[in-house]
């Protein structure tokens, strides 16, 4: 980094809440680091001070018991998801994106999070969190609240944290434990790039939920579908759903096109 | 410099020693550019202009100079110095206006990066923004805007280029061989179509970079990435009018080049901060961001091709026009357009030709050298073109390139008559047909496709290449015996990586009949303690270099031999050496050590003769003459390496995806000095080459912006995008003038991968693609007969980051 | 850590190749800039800045990490290796050796990166198959040498690499 800020790494999270209420806008979170760094090299954030939130021992956490879900820490990185055999054995459509999450070094910092609260509509982890139904636990210093995901998104790259919160952790509800999942993502390339277009389904019982990625201003869920569905339902629900764009990445008709044919294939393949 | 030599007895040269260059590549130690700290040093930044082109009504440095730290700024209003390799039409910065995105307007160097970044900030500039030139096309048309309205005032290499003032043309090189009317009349079929390919970057890892201090006396010192120093020094002393004696430029070891390098770049701006900070050094390392529009890339080419053609599958008539994207300056583009105006038909036989190229200026960053020099660009027409005429006639691609192919007695473009020492490019097509089990699929390859759902192609495609090079080219080896009897070599290749460096140690090796261990080679390059060589560009290097080892060798053990014969009292002629020692022939015991002649020898009573055994090599290119300019003719071509490119791919019908599964390589390279420095050519360039083909390439918006300048969304082949298998093939027609037989390959492997891939999807599913790259949108969308994305403009949406 | 002020030095310690560092930087610094320009360990390669091309690679607590998209201050306490921690009292590592070997190194300027990545790829997968090995790489940019090289260095070291890929030479 070329441009000056302070810095401060709270052990309390009483401590971080008093600072995020002080500091107002001018307070930037740093948990992985790998979104927020660059846009502050590239000018595109100004944060006055960084607030490094690694040293708080809850936020480090991921936990999975059968009454409250699976509960991912605001500094658990997308690596440790990967790793962790709780989600591994429960939560599949949660590896399937993560895997394809850049590369294993980039993986190593950024956090599940992160990738969230950065709001890029292709944010990788966002599909298979909405289609898991996941709640965003939401902290300041005059309380909590928390919010399905889908409500999470405001836009390209905005959230609904007002100045002040933070996102504590994220929880995924035990009823989509063991959901059987599939994500699709299109690259440019085999190697580490951002999605062109992403899908995610998870299905479990007969209930089914499909998400897409890069297809409009946020990650959108497409919704919740029980019982017998046929695919041109879910793709003509998912086509009214999504608003892509042409951009250098990719055609609005292609981006069409590809939510088409990868909604149609993991509903063959996730059973 | 091949017959002197029984390649039955050859022990270093031919064999896979490990490279010179990289003990210090492995620990860490190796000090690039970026890694010198000088004391006092200042730090630089450079404010670029967000317009593509605009006048400059104002500049304002007041509140960047008030703050504390700031040692010096420069505005291009302050530097009437213009800089150019062959049209010199270049400010070091903007002087009125910008004519490209990210062009520099203004610098700063101050105490510190963080100080140079705010007051970079704190400069205010004040822009009338003006309609952009963005097409080379229609560049072309009398009433599109002047990007040089004084290109008539510019000086140019008059021998060599054609600038047309009045107009966008920076260079029109024309060629014309036998007579085309007729040969169109003669033909049974006429094909004609236009192919298109975008500015590429070249990513080296390592950025330019570059420290300049500005002595007293107008000393000047740089310290740079650049590939060639002494064009560093020659164009930096003709834009500052200053002795070639004053300026020094040393090149430590550098990150990789690819041609991006190869000019002169950063240098004069951390000179003129320098000079203006009262001496102090000066360091600028570019951004990646300002490497993809700061920096040049490579040219943009739209390339029309009409072929007449016989039924029997002979090409009997070519007319083709090129229209290369300069940018905005002429840099080494207007040589590409010259390089590529005498090669343009790859290697084949074409008995009537006509070339218009034309070099055209607009407002986007420049374009310059880049492996491959114009034959990567031009080669995706030509390889899509020689698959369509042999469609048309119903012959099979690689049956018809054969018929076509240059073989001895052939004359080139330029009228250059082609021997059986030249090179086979037969033998390399038949070569990679063969590894790729061409014209059929294999048991398991239908088993593949069947349970896959996908189908597989196939295809051939041939390329050729020459230095592209003054037809003068020069360059010295000197070595010098050190007092224990190994050799250190001085020559000013830079070593970029290509390992050119590690062959010619061979070659010295070879001669002097030393172990490599004996051999040491200056890797960084100083013009101040190093001989002179014109560039390392053109993959002449081993070519020129490798013939002046050979002599600098033979005169160091010419030396050597004057020294012994006064010692042993005989003739030189009666002499033979071994590695340590000088003996008679007839009587091997009576003999001297090189050790005690290597820096002068000495009698039991001291008397001395002899003095360092030293050795001097010069080699120039011998031959070769400037082009006719009305007609192209003459004789450009140190050498040919031929080569030639075979792909099987997978592709998905429904979705345009696809896999590359094999991709065989084979050159003829005469001689492999060192075969793993070949192979790690042909296997580098090839995915760079794949790299072109199938992600890379800039896209702009209407207004001229650059909407892709990161890895984020100019994306390069990373290992896993590597073939699932690669093979590599050397030929080897000796080279009768090469050292050991040997030829260049630095820059061919890149070449004609892409024109294999496109051909090898459109085998399997009929897409038919005429613009690279191919992504898999524009397979998609070549499968349901689209038209392709205008990859030149495209609007700007929320995906992306300016 | 109290809260470290715009541009004001603080005092960090943490093990660099096994060496205890303690040293003052501004919170802004990252650790790419840190080891180069604090600690004068210029191995470590500045690519891109952006955590894209892998020549920043080093090791933080044993993982791979992109020191460009670290801060300094966030290494307080850690454990850091480098390029410069390869070799073992002066003499080149076997991974070093073999990288020699099998001419995995052209420019040299992704290498530093690469062997770190190569690193923490080998103590997650001591035998890691070819798929791994290219994942465990893909982060780290190559323009020269098109990857082969390096992965059969890769395949040796760990005692995998059936058939060296060769030139094959013809006759012309």
């Amino acid at each position: 980094m070329i441009r000056e800020f302070s810095y401060q790494a709270p052990r309390k999270q009483k401590e971080l809440l008093d600072i995020l209420a002080s500091e107002r806008e001018n307070a930037r979170v740093l948990a992985g680091g790998t979104d927020l760094l660059v846009n502050i090299r590239l000018g595109l954030q100004h944060p006055r001070i960084v607030v490094d939130i690694k040293k708080i021992r809850e936020h480090t956490a991921i936990r999975f018991d059968e009454k409250e879900g699976l509960s991912i820490g605001a500094a658990v990185t997308i690596n440790e998801v990967m790793e962790n055999r709780d989600v591994q054995k429960h939560f599949p459509a949660l590896v399937e994106a993560a895997k394809v999450l850049a590369s294993h070094q980039l993986r190593n910092r950024a956090t599940v999070i992160g990738n969230l609260c950065n709001a890029s509509p292709c944010a990788d982890m966002a599909p298979p969190l909405l289609c898991l139904d996941a709640r965003v636990e939401i902290v300041s210093d005059s309380g909590r609240r928390n919010l399905p995901l889908e409500a999470f998104f405001a836009g390209v790259k905005k959230t609904r944290l007002t100045p002040g919160e933070y996102v504590e952790r994220i929880v995924v509800p035990p009823r989509w434990a063991d959901a059987g999942g599939g994500f699709r993502k299109m690259k440019r390339v085999r190697g580490h790039d951002i999605g062109v277009l992403s899908v995610c389904l998870t299905k479990k019982g007969p209930l089914r939920r499909v998400a897409v990625g890069s297809a409009a201003p946020t990650p959108v869920l497409v919704g919740e579908f029980r019982g017998r569905v046929s695919t041109e339902e879910v793709i003509r629900k998912a086509m009214r759903r999504i608003n892509p764009i042409d951009d250098v990445r990719g055609s609005a008709e292609f981006r069409r096109f590809l939510t088409r044919r990868y909604v149609a294939e993991l509903m063959k393949e996730v059973r | 410099m091949y017959a002197d030599k029984d390649p039955g007895s050859l022990k270093v040269v031919g064999t896979p020693q490990r490279r010179v260059d990289v003990l210090e590549k492995l620990t860490g130690a190796a000090r690039y550019t970026a890694d010198l700290k000088l004391p006092g040093m200042l730090y630089a930044k450079v404010k670029r202009s967000p317009h593509a082109r605009a006048r400059i009504i104002r500049i304002d440095t007041s509140r960047a100079a008030a703050l504390p730290g700031v040692r010096s700024i420069i505005t291009g209003e302050e530097l009437p110095y213009r800089v150019g390799l062959y049209i010199v039409d270049k400010y070091v910065m903007a002087r009125g206006v910008v004519r490209h995105f990210g062009e520099a307007v203004a610098a700063v160097a101050a105490d510190s990066i963080e100080i140079a970044q705010r007051a970079v900030d704190l400069i205010e500039v004040e822009y009338e923004v003006l309609t952009p030139v963005l097409d080379p096309v229609k560049a072309f048309d009398r009433r599109s805007p002047l990007v040089h309205p004084d290109l008539g005032e510019y000086e140019y290499v008059e021998a060599v280029f054609t600038p047309v003032p009045g107009t966008n043309i920076a260079n029109h090189t024309k060629l014309r061989k036998g007579n085309l009317a007729k040969g169109f009349r003669e033909a049974d079929w006429i094909v004609e179509r236009e192919y298109t390919n975008p500015s590429v970057q070249h990513v080296p890892m390592e950025t330019h970079v570059a420290i300049g201090q500005w002595g007293p006396r107008d000393q000047v010192t740089l310290w740079s990435s650049a590939q060639s120093p002494f064009t560093v020094r020659n164009l930096f002393c003709h834009a500052f009018k200053l002795p070639h004696k004053n300026v020094r430029v040393i090149v430590p070891y550098v990150g990789g080049g690819f041609g991006g390098k190869a000019g002169i770049h950063l240098e004069p701006l951390v000179a003129c901060l320098s000079r203006k900070a009262g001496g102090r050094p000066v360091r600028l390392v570019a951004t990646r961001e300002e490497e993809f529009s700061l920096l040049p890339c490579r040219s943009a080419l739209t390339y029309r091709i009409k072929t007449g053609l016989r039924n029997d599958g002979r090409i009997v008539a070519q007319k083709m026009t090129m229209f290369w994207d300069a940018g905005a300056y002429a840099d080494y583009a207007v040589n590409v357009t010259r390089a590529s105006g005498y090669s343009a038909s790859g290697p084949y036989e074409i008995p009537n030709a006509w070339i218009d190229a034309y070099t055209m200026y607009t407002n986007k960053p420049f374009g310059t050298a880049y492996r491959g020099f114009g034959h990567v660009e031009f080669s995706w027409g030509i390889e899509r073109h020689m698959d369509l005429c042999a469609r048309t006639i119903g012959m099979d691609p690689l049956e018809f390139r054969k018929v076509n192919a240059l073989r001895p007695g052939s004359l080139t473009l330029t009228g250059e008559r082609i021997t059986v020492n030249t090179g086979n490019v037969t033998k390399c097509m038949e070569e990679v047909a063969k590894a790729i089990n061409y014209g059929r699929l294999t048991a398991r390859e239908k088993a593949r496709e069947k349970r896959t759902g996908k189908k597989i192609g196939k295809a051939v495609a041939a390329l050729h290449k020459a230095p592209a090079m003054p037809p003068f080219t020069s360059t010295v080896v000197i070595l010098r015996m050190n007092e224990d009897g190994t050799v250190t070599a001085n020559f000013s290749l830079s070593e970029i990586g290509q390992g050119t460096y590690t062959s010619v140690a061979q070659v010295i090796a070879e001669r002097l009949k030393f172990p490599m261990e004996k051999i040491r080679v200056c890797l960084d390059t100083d013009t101040e303690h190093d001989p002179y060589d014109w560039q390392t560009v053109a993959s002449k290097g081993l070519v020129l270099t490798g013939n002046a080892a050979i002599l600098a060798a033979e005169d160091l053990l010419r030396r050597a031999y004057g020294t012994a014969g006064q010692i042993l009292r005989a003739h030189p002629r009666d002499l033979d050496h071994d590695d340590e020692k000088v003996f008679l022939r007839h009587h091997p015991d009576r003999s001297v050590t090189f050790r005690e002649m290597a820096v002068g020898y000495a009698y039991p009573d001291g008397n001395g003769i002899g003095g360092q055994i030293v050795g001097v090599g010069r080699y120039i290119a011998q031959g070769l003459s400037n082009l006719n300019k009305e007609t192209g003719q003459g004789h450009p071509a140190l050498d040919w390496t031929y080569g030639a490119h075979g792909i099987i791919v997978e592709v998905d019908p429904e979705t345009g995806e696809y896999n590359v599964l094999k991709v065989a390589s084979a050159f003829d390279v005469g001689k492999a000095i060192n075969p793993e420095c070949v192979r790690g050519q042909a296997v580098g360039g090839m995915l760079q080459g794949l790299g072109t083909a199938v992600c890379e390439g800039y896209m702009y918006d209407t207004e001229g912006h650059l909407l892709n300048p990161s890895f984020t969304d100019n994306k390069v082949p990373t290992a896993m995008d590597l073939p699932e298998e690669v093979e590599s093939i050397a030929v080897e027609t000796p080279q009768i003038d090469g050292p050991y037989g040997a030829r260049g390959v630095g820059e061919h492997p890149m070449i004609a991968v892409c024109g294999a891939l496109g051909n090898a999807i459109q085998n399997a599913v009929g897409a038919d693609l005429t613009h690279m790259p191919m992504r898999q949108e524009d397979v998609w969308r070549a499968l349901r007969k689209k038209t392709s994305i205008n990859h030149f403009i495209t609007r700007c949406g929320f995906g992306c980051k300016r | 850590m109290k809260r470290a002020e715009a541009g004001e030095p603080v005092e960090i310690s943490l093990r660099i190749n096994g060496e205890k560092v303690t040293c003052r930087v501004p919170p802004h610094v990252t650790l790419l800039r840190f080891l180069r320009e604090y600690v004068g360990l210029t191995g470590t390669k500045e690519g891109c800045s952006a955590g894209e091309c892998g020549a920043c690679t080093v090791l933080f607590n044993g993982r791979a990490v992109n020191s460009c998209l670290v801060l300094a201050v966030e290494a307080d306490g850690a454990n850091i290796r480098t390029v410069e921690g390869e070799c073992r009292n002066n003499r080149l590592s076997r991974l070093q050796e073999l990288l020699d070997k099998h001419h995995a190194v052209q420019c040299g300027f992704c290498t530093p990166g690469m062997i770190m990545s190569i690193r923490d790829l080998l103590a997650r997968h001591p035998k890691p198959t070819l798929r791994q090995i290219q994942e465990g790489i893909e982060g780290n940019f190559c323009r020269c040498t098109g990857y082969v090289q390096i992965i059969e260095a890769i395949l040796e070291y760990t005692g995998q690499l059936k058939k060296k890929g060769e030139l094959k030479r013809v006759r012309g």
